[in-house]
């Protein structure tokens, strides 16, 4: 299906926010305002050590546990296993504990306090374990003795002989680069609610990204057929791969206390136990050693990189499959060599978090690429066009780069834009001028858009469109897919794009938050898909539609002449007779009942992906951008105050532009927090920073001005043609800033968040100023 | 989504309608907990770092505790005067502009509107935005019982870590600064995790006056640095006399970085925060010779 020739009406128009008023006046139903008759409140009872073996669990007998359910692993009717990868985390822990605050037992009671009051008066006897916490103990014994470690998943890319490229260079450059826990910070915290149903089965409503994640993964826990399990999404107050994997552990917590009490159980976390007992950001580090010739090319990129994955596999793989796919991404290199692996730590499991290990490796990528630039006196823009892929050029998978991207055309627009060439003419490189240091940085990258590999061929995706009667009484068209709105905008595009595939007015189409009672499995919402292939499925079911519906109005209208729908109206030129969208659609709806039309995303023939040998086309498109951005540092205190980022952004085509943008602006502030703020420690096995009053992300004072640009390569596969643009906002802000840092500074700082305090530490002449 | 505020939840709320009822409640045996603007209070019953207290005292609506009164060379400001009130008093942006200029960066505009200058000082910590000020101001604070009045300078009413003078049947009423003097300036500024809704790394505010080119007087004092808020006698007594030359900045700077001894926290580390307590006290002194209005505060926020 080629793209180009379409003209769209609603696509690629700044409709505003279709959920925007309900949530700005208040009105949005979020799991913890929804009233549910007689529900109980649900707790867990957590392990107080973060590693060690669970010998038994002591019941107070001065408690009256009759007034409270409880739940222990004999009460679970399935298997006690969460059913994600590596198969390896129970859903209550009974024998080995592997993070502090892990569940032993589920207590739910008619009031929150009455809960809390049982779960302790739980006590458990614990034989305590060393426990291993930190990416800096698992680096160092990575280095020395890997027995000792763990090891949850490993992958590598090979391309050529990097021995080869090494010994062709003429300088061999290496780097070592770190990257902490970030915290998704959404502003709603986890939580769901389970009501028990007449069947035997349970009905789950909450906050959550990915409806068929957890009905199809709580199956072996609850046993119960999938039919029996319907989840439904509440209004979601941001999520950021926060609410991916995650829910289902919540899900599963209330829905094993609803079967046993027989009462609906809610649980929402409060801020801090959000914080303590949710999933993280994978901690990264990488070790680069690229090859370079003195004319600037790369002979050869080397790449360890390591991923801190808590506890638990869970989703850990997938996330350092996405994450040594984009240690080289953008750059042409005949030799590639990455070695990824994750190893377990006790803390709570790492997952899913906007980008989704794309973030850790081109902080690392581009912190080098500008180290490589630096070591052979070229200047940073140069050294990249030079090297970066065009079309033709081939990945470190051997995926070709198609001739409908032009992965340059970004950097080359950012470049003109921020005046770059001119404004490093004021670079102080240690320097001060009038009491400030001042550098400007690039970084340059792309993403991946959609699952790995062949993953979108095995997903199947599928949308559904329904002709039916709308809350406003009249016929319209209901959208049926399991896509979340997460502050994203989908319940805003999705009607754009059905409305143009339909040619109907986008007031005749309505998108209700998934419930998988009525909708099919579009996949989950991750992986900056949603626009792409969902949306891409959404406009073929619509073309199904609008063919339904001009076969109707031409049998039922226009004596079996062919009409055509356009703008709302079908149109027989042979009786030259023209009907409405509604009076079709109503004679249709009164004579037939509700119809629906059900399409399948493919990707094209074309995609050949080696899932065990990492080769062949990764993604099925690529989204690219640029950042160049411009840094102050108060020479009085260290202080870092971001000023400008200018950014162009090749996302496909614009669904719809401003919230683009909107996503764009929100993720690169998200990308600076994880730069130069957003610190997370561990303190006896709990992350330390457990409040929004320590954990500090950025409020809209610390904003730069932003320049954001889009230029629009669609993707030719799947019409209407975006990419991705859900998680490129978060790659390449944290390296753009190290290397102005560096060019303000003279000092490569190769660990983020980059603070005053580390600023301090790397820079000499500040530690001489204190000793003297 | 809805809050449930445990402190709330769990305590009984007392309404005196004036201060000689409230400090009646305070005789009580077991004095209830006072609570101004609760911005401190229900955070800390809400990360579970205190235990809801079983009777909270209402100071809000005690008309003894509002109002900022100028006299001669000072200031009076009642302790339940709001951060947003005394950032907006007209005499408050004359007299005392450093503390204009502390209060408009604690918190945001939520916390401004309830917090107050009592509340502040009665929550006793080191990273209080506004004991920083007092200091330089040479505040008195006057406190109530039913036993009467007591005047203590501030620097004596900061006794240690979380320690105030200030007994369990006494309420903070107001704190009186000296003003501005004529010819003097003042100055602050605040380093944060971010450039507002933040707890300060170390803050520091000065008050000093220079006539040609020599030192008359120079208050300088710093938060989160010591267990209370302190001055610095030692630069303070340094500098008097001395010309505000190059020579006299880097002995400042290193006598201030000397005397502190702060600690590593969630928020900064020792090292960082002793040697940019010098970097402040240069900062400050830098700003009389450029000659700069004001202080060298970032901007506050909702400025």
């Amino acid at each position: 299906m080629q793209t180009k020739e379409i003209t769209f009406k609603h696509v690629g128009q700044g409709i505003p926010r279709r959920d925007g008023d309900e949530k700005v006046r208040g009105l949005a139903r979020y799991v913890d305002d929804l009233n549910i008759p007689d529900c109980w409140y649900g707790v867990a009872v957590r392990s107080p050590v973060a590693h060690g073996r669970l010998k038994t669990l002591r019941y107070d007998p001065a408690f009256d546990f009759d007034q409270v359910c409880v739940v222990t692993p004999e009460d679970i009717p399935g298997k006690n296993i969460v059913d994600m990868m590596g198969q390896d985390m129970p859903f209550l822990a009974h024998d080995l504990i592997r993070y502090r605050g892990e569940p032993l037992a589920l207590v739910a009671a008619p009031t929150r306090q009455l809960a809390e009051q049982a779960a302790a008066h739980i006590q458990p006897d614990i034989d305590p374990l060393e426990p291993l916490y930190t990416l800096e103990e698992v680096i160092a014994l990575h280095k020395t003795d890997r027995s000792k470690l763990d090891e949850l998943s490993a992958q590598t890319i090979i391309k050529g002989s990097v021995d080869e490229g090494l010994a062709a260079a003429d300088k061999v450059i290496e780097g070592e680069y770190w990257a902490g826990h970030q915290e998704q910070l959404y502003i709603e915290p986890q939580g769901m609610v389970a009501i028990p149903e007449k069947d035997g089965g349970v009905f789950l409503q909450g906050s959550l990204q990915c409806p068929y994640y957890i009905a199809p993964e709580l199956i072996v826990t609850l046993g119960l057929p999938l039919e029996k399990i319907r989840v439904k999404q509440a209004a979601v107050g941001g999520a950021f791969g926060g609410k991916e994997e995650f829910p289902t552990l919540v899900a599963g917590y209330c829905a094993l206390l609803a079967m046993k009490s027989g009462k609906p159980v809610k649980m929402v976390y409060d801020r801090c136990q959000d914080i303590r007992y949710s999933t993280k950001r994978h901690p990264a580090w990488m070790k680069y050693r690229v090859g370079l010739k003195n004319d600037g090319t790369i002979t050869a990129i080397h790449v360890d990189f390591v991923l801190d994955g808590g506890a638990y596999t869970t989703l850990s793989p997938v996330v350092l499959y996405r994450g040594i796919l984009h240690t080289t991404l953008g750059y042409n290199c005949e030799h590639v060599f990455v070695d990824g692996r994750v190893y377990r730590t006790h803390t709570f499991p790492d997952g899913a978090f906007r980008g989704f290990g794309a973030p850790q490796a081109i902080w690392g990528l581009e912190s080098h690429m500008q180290e490589c630039a630096d070591a052979l006196g070229m200047d940073a823009e140069v050294f990249r066009l030079k090297n970066y892929l065009r079309a033709g050029d081939k990945t470190g998978t051997g995926q070709v780069i198609s001739a409908e991207m032009d992965p340059p055309a970004v950097m080359l627009e950012t470049l003109k834009r921020s005046d770059f060439v001119n404004r490093r003419t004021l670079n102080t490189y240690g320097v001060p001028r009038d009491g400030k240091f001042f550098g400007v940085g690039v970084a340059f990258f792309g993403h991946g858009s959609g699952f790995t590999g062949d993953g979108e061929m095995r997903l199947q995706s599928k949308a559904a469109l329904d002709l039916d009667w709308l809350p406003n009484g009249k016929p319209g068209v209901n959208i049926r897919i399991s896509s979340t709105e997460m502050g994203q905008g989908t319940l805003t595009i999705m009607p754009q794009i059905a409305a143009d595939g339909l040619k109907i007015p986008m007031a005749c189409v309505d998108c209700p938050l998934p419930d998988t009672k009525y909708v099919p499995d579009s996949g989950p919402t991750v992986a900056s898909r949603t626009a792409m292939v969902v949306g891409s499925t959404v406009y073929g079911a619509a073309e199904k539609m609008k063919a339904l519906l001009e076969q109707y109005a031409s049998d039922a209208f226009f004596g079996g002449h062919p009409c055509h729908l356009e703008d709302g109206v079908l149109t027989c030129s042979a009786v030259s007779q023209s009907q409405t969208f509604e009076d079709v659609a109503r004679r249709l709806l009164e004579e037939k009942g509700m119809q629906r039309v059900v399409h399948q995303f493919k990707l094209p023939d074309t995609v050949v992906w080696d899932q065990k040998t990492f080769k062949g086309d990764s993604y099925p498109s690529y989204s690219w951008s640029a950042n160049i951005v411009e840094v102050e540092i108060d020479a009085l205190t260290l202080e870092i105050k971001l000023k400008k980022a200018t950014s162009v952004w090749d996302i496909g085509r614009l669904m719809n532009p401003v919230l683009a943008k909107g996503q764009i602006e929100g993720g690169l502030t998200q990308a600076l927090g994880y730069a130069l703020m957003e610190k997370m420690g561990i303190r006896d096995g709990l992350f330390d920073a457990d409040r929004m009053q320590t954990y500090v992300v950025p409020t809209s004072l610390d904003t730069p001005e932003f320049d954001i640009h889009f230029m629009e390569y669609p993707y030719p596969h799947a019409a209407p043609g975006a990419k991705g643009v859900g998680e490129i906002p978060m790659d390449g802000l944290a390296p753009a800033i190290a290397n102005a840092i560096k060019a303000a500074t003279g000092i490569r700082m190769n660990r983020i968040p980059i603070t005053p305090e580390s600023l301090w530490e790397a820079m000499p002449s500040t530690r001489k100023e204190i000793a003297s | 989504m809805s809050v449930s505020l445990r402190c709330v939840e769990a305590s009984d709320l007392l309404l005196p309608g004036s201060l000689p009822e409230a400090l009646a409640m305070m005789a009580e045996p077991e004095p209830p907990t006072p609570l101004a603007g609760g911005t401190d209070l229900m955070v800390q019953c809400e990360a579970g770092a205190r235990k809801p207290p079983a009777r909270l005292l209402s100071l809000k609506q005690l008309p003894e505790l509002k109002g900022i009164d100028e006299a001669d060379d000072t200031i009076r400001i009642g302790a339940g005067a709001t951060h947003w009130q005394i950032r907006n008093h007209a005499d408050v942006k004359v007299g005392l502009p450093g503390l204009v200029e502390a209060v408009s960066m604690v918190g945001g505009r939520q916390i401004q509107t309830m917090g107050t200058i009592g509340g502040s000082l009665a929550n006793g910590s080191p990273a209080g935005d506004i004991a920083p000020y007092l200091l330089i101001a040479d505040a008195v604070v006057e406190v109530a019982s039913i036993e009467g009045t007591r005047q203590i300078p501030i620097r004596n009413f900061l006794i240690d870590y979380r320690k105030i003078d200030l007994k369990p049947n006494e309420l903070i009423v107001a704190v009186t600064c000296k003003v501005l003097p004529e010819g003097a300036k003042e100055g602050w500024r605040k380093l944060g995790p971010r450039a507002a809704q933040a707890i300060s790394k170390i803050m520091g505010n000065y008050r000093g006056k220079i006539v040609d080119g020599v030192i008359e007087s120079f208050a300088v004092s710093l938060g989160s640095v010591a267990p209370t808020a302190i001055r610095l006698p030692e630069v303070e007594a340094f500098l008097v006399g001395k010309p505000l030359s190059e020579e006299t900045i880097a002995e400042a700077e290193r006598l201030a970085s000397a005397s502190v001894k702060p600690i590593s926290d969630i928020r900064s580390t020792a090292e960082y925060r002793k040697w940019v307590a010098g970097r402040l006290v240069r900062g400050f002194l830098t700003s009389f010779t450029k000659g700069n209005e004001g202080s060298e505060g970032s901007e506050g926020c909702e400025s």
